[in-house]
């Protein structure tokens, strides 16, 4: 394993060839996104309580485990350090609702591992992120623990509370923005605070981990698609700016949309593959049968993007139309 | 000349070496739509053997009458009459059954599995052994529709047959009688099926090998070294 | 021989005796079909009927509805299947109301396919015994996350709102179709 000591002089950039060799490891960007991750750690455990950190637990160990046992049956080289296998972990945990069900958390870390990653052949063979493809798998299975928001503020006994979006859709209720920025509303564990997940996101594009364009072309398109539903009909429709604020539109965006082996890696694709995002999220939110639409917007333009890197090729250098 | 292989040979092939399902992967449709139970599972094959079984024995036994270029049209008259009587005789006395098989009896004149046998082997064969091999693809056909049928049935509402078997705190997996578990156990069980394939053939080179090996007369080199 | 003609005779051979045979078989089903068919409305009819024992199908509307009577033959009431749009398809409900139509006996779910586990919780006890003796006289309504406080009023399913609001929309609309459809017929006696 190579370790990295100084400066990288190049930012890491996902491009169709040619390339540049730069001493970026795998590894290395891998434990940066983990430490991306903390500041919504540390605002699921404010918000939710010390409990969230089990669950957290769970989901990585058994994710780990997971990794571990299908490379041992498979007689291939066991590669759960190169931190991919906590990413999925921690993420698939982050996506989960409050006090989710321990037993729940380890079958989705189960499949999000096993048949989200592992199946396809390991990291870099999958298409669609594993943690996205547990969370969809517990939804699918469990649809009332997993819509079942526990009310934040450390409060024990088992009040819970609808999200904001499930308030939009279903009661015409709008909550104003203010709530969102903190995290003091209801969500999966580690989705709520929009402030702790900019401080990651914008760690994470600052150094270069993620490509600016996915989350530019997903706002962008919020902005774009939402508003003019919001143009169309104020009162019912919700303003573009709580499109993004609410639910799991910017932990998706940074966190998960952005996953190197998931997403486009031409610049051209990565604008489609963002503004197509938005416009689902829009849609299902809007006209589909479910409050929130992250998730499933994300893992259907997953399995767009081996089409989409096709068309977006760029044209080899002195060729011939 | 092809060698001719015995009656049973001609049964328990479709078990497992061309079991509609793993190897031909025929059927898929009745495979993947109705196996939300057992019961089902077990139904829909029960329908599909039936029409397998009789039309691929009339067909064989006119195969020499039909014209080679009117053949496709007929059988597939041929299997339509018997799917309609199937769908007929199980509307009148399994009227539960039915309903939950829904358009799924009559979709069965478009399962490639009957069209495939009729084609590749009843077409070409005497009655007899067109009668074995139906009754033994139906029969392959059968399992594991049972077995996909089952997993699903005990995974997705925790009983099997009807019959409550997991433990009342188990909480099934929902997923399981949705459409994406029929094909996360259909594909699961496929891999799985290959795995077993696969490591037996490596076996059995490895075993031939050593046999080689051990008789010292033939110096082998291992590929690649 | 030569070929068409051959390709015909044996394509026409064969069609005939499928017909044959199928037409056969047909006339031995049909009846048998027919009376499942006629046993499966019974049983929902007298479903949500709990006192009746005979029925008649009502001429004077446009869609299925029956009258049913006791065993002195007393109007006791109407059964009145009716469909609607639910999450994912068609809901078919069987709804007992009383002769006035301000009262709910019982309600039954005939055909769905709502999402199992969620929306399949139309078919199951608590829900579908919140209906029985509902005050109709005006058009049911639907709380959420609480018991209901109005007799006019049910508790929708937690996670099957949609499924619980698509029953409650059905049952409003066969009521005030059968209301309009009597209301007619009584005006012009």
């Amino acid at each position: 394993m190579e370790t990295v000591t100084e400066n990288p002089s190049y930012k890491l950039e996902l491009t169709s060839s040619p390339h540049i060799h730069s001493r970026w490891s795998t590894q290395y960007a891998m434990w940066l996104v983990v430490g991306a991750l903390i500041p919504s750690v540390v605002s699921a455990v404010l918000f939710f309580g010390w409990y969230q950190l089990v669950i957290i637990g769970f989901s990585i160990g058994t994710a780990l485990g997971t990794e571990a046992l299908i490379k041992y049956i498979r007689k291939r080289k066991i590669t759960i350090s190169d931190g991919s296998g906590v990413i999925t972990g921690l993420l698939l945990a982050l996506i989960l609702p409050p006090n989710f069900s321990l037993f729940g958390t380890v079958i989705g870390a189960v499949i999000a591992i096993g048949i989200g990653k592992e199946v396809f052949g390991g990291l870099g063979y999958n298409i669609f992120n594993p943690a996205l493809a547990g969370r969809a798998f517990l939804q699918a299975s469990f649809p009332v623990a997993m819509t079942t928001w526990t009310i934040p503020n450390f409060a024990l006994d088992a009040t819970t509370k609808a999200t904001p979006l499930a308030s939009m859709k279903f009661d015409q209720i709008h909550t104003s923005l203010s709530p969102f920025f903190w995290g003091n509303i209801g969500g999966s564990i580690g989705e709520t605070s929009v402030l702790a997940v900019i401080i990651g996101g914008v760690f994470l594009i600052a150094i270069g981990v993620v490509n600016w364009r996915i989350p530019v072309s997903m706002i962008l398109g919020m902005i774009l698609f939402g508003g003019i539903l919001w143009f169309v009909d104020p009162v019912k429709n919700p303003d573009p700016f709580f499109h993004i604020f609410a639910g799991g539109f910017l932990f998706g965006m940074f966190f998960m949309a952005t996953d190197w082996v998931t997403s486009p890696i031409t610049a051209k694709g990565m604008w489609i593959f963002g503004m197509g995002i938005s416009l689902l999220v829009v849609l299902i939110r809007v006209y589909g049968g479910l409050p929130e639409g992250v998730m499933f917007s994300i893992l259907f333009m997953n399995g767009f993007v081996p089409l989409i890197n096709r068309f977006t090729q760029p044209k080899t250098f002195g060729a011939v139309k | 000349m092809k060698k001719q292989v015995t009656l049973l040979k001609e049964y328990t092939k479709g078990l497992w070496e061309i079991n509609p399902v793993f190897k031909q992967v025929l059927g898929m449709c009745p495979t993947l739509a109705v196996t939300v139970s057992a019961i089902n599972g077990i139904a829909m094959a029960l329908a599909t053997t039936f029409v397998l079984v009789l039309s691929n024995l009339i067909i064989s036994l006119i195969r020499k009458l039909i014209p080679p270029q009117v053949r496709i049209a007929s059988y597939i008259v041929i299997i339509a009459t018997f799917v309609t009587i199937a769908d007929l005789v199980m509307k009148a006395q399994f009227p539960e059954l039915s309903k939950a098989l829904g358009p799924f009896i009559p979709l069965i004149v478009v399962n490639c599995l009957i069209l495939g046998r009729a084609e590749a082997f009843a077409s070409k064969n005497t009655p007899i052994r067109a009668l074995m091999d139906s009754l033994g693809n139906g029969t392959g056909f059968l399992i594991v529709l049972f077995i996909i049928g089952g997993i699903r049935e005990i995974i997705g509402s925790g009983t099997l047959l009807g019959f409550q078997i997991m433990p009342q705190v188990f909480e099934p997996w929902l997923i399981m009688i949705l459409p994406a578990g029929a094909f996360l156990t259909l594909g699961l069980l496929m891999g799985l099926a290959n795995f077993y394939v696969e490591s037996k053939k490596s076996k059995e080179r490895e075993s031939i090998i050593q046999k080689y090996r051990s008789s010292k007369q033939v110096q082998l080199t291992e590929p690649g070294v | 021989m030569n070929n068409t003609a051959k390709m015909i005779i044996t394509l026409g051979f064969i069609g005939i005796v499928a017909g044959g045979a199928l037409s056969f078989v047909n006339s031995w089903a049909t009846p048998l079909i027919a009376a499942n068919q006629k046993a499966e409305t019974e049983r929902a009819i007298f479903l949500v009927q709990p006192d009746a024992s005979s029925y008649e199908k009502m001429t004077s509307v446009n869609f299925e509805a029956y009258k049913v009577f006791d065993k002195e033959k007393n109007f006791i009431g109407y059964s009145l299947p009716y469909e609607g749009n639910g999450f994912q398809g068609k809901i078919r409900l069987m709804v007992g109301l009383k002769p006035d139509l301000d009262s709910i006996l019982a309600m039954e779910v005939l055909d769905q396919i709502e999402t199992p586990g969620l929306g399949t919780k139309i078919l199951e006890e608590p829900f579908k015994s919140q209906f029985n003796k509902l005050n109709t006289s005006s058009p049911i309504e639907w709380v959420k996350g609480a018991p209901p406080t109005k007799d006019n009023e049910i508790q929708a399913i937690t996670g099957a709102t949609i499924s619980s609001k698509a029953v409650v929309a059905i049952i409003n609309n066969g009521i005030e179709a059968l209301r309009k459809a009597e209301a007619k017929e009584g005006s012009s006696l």
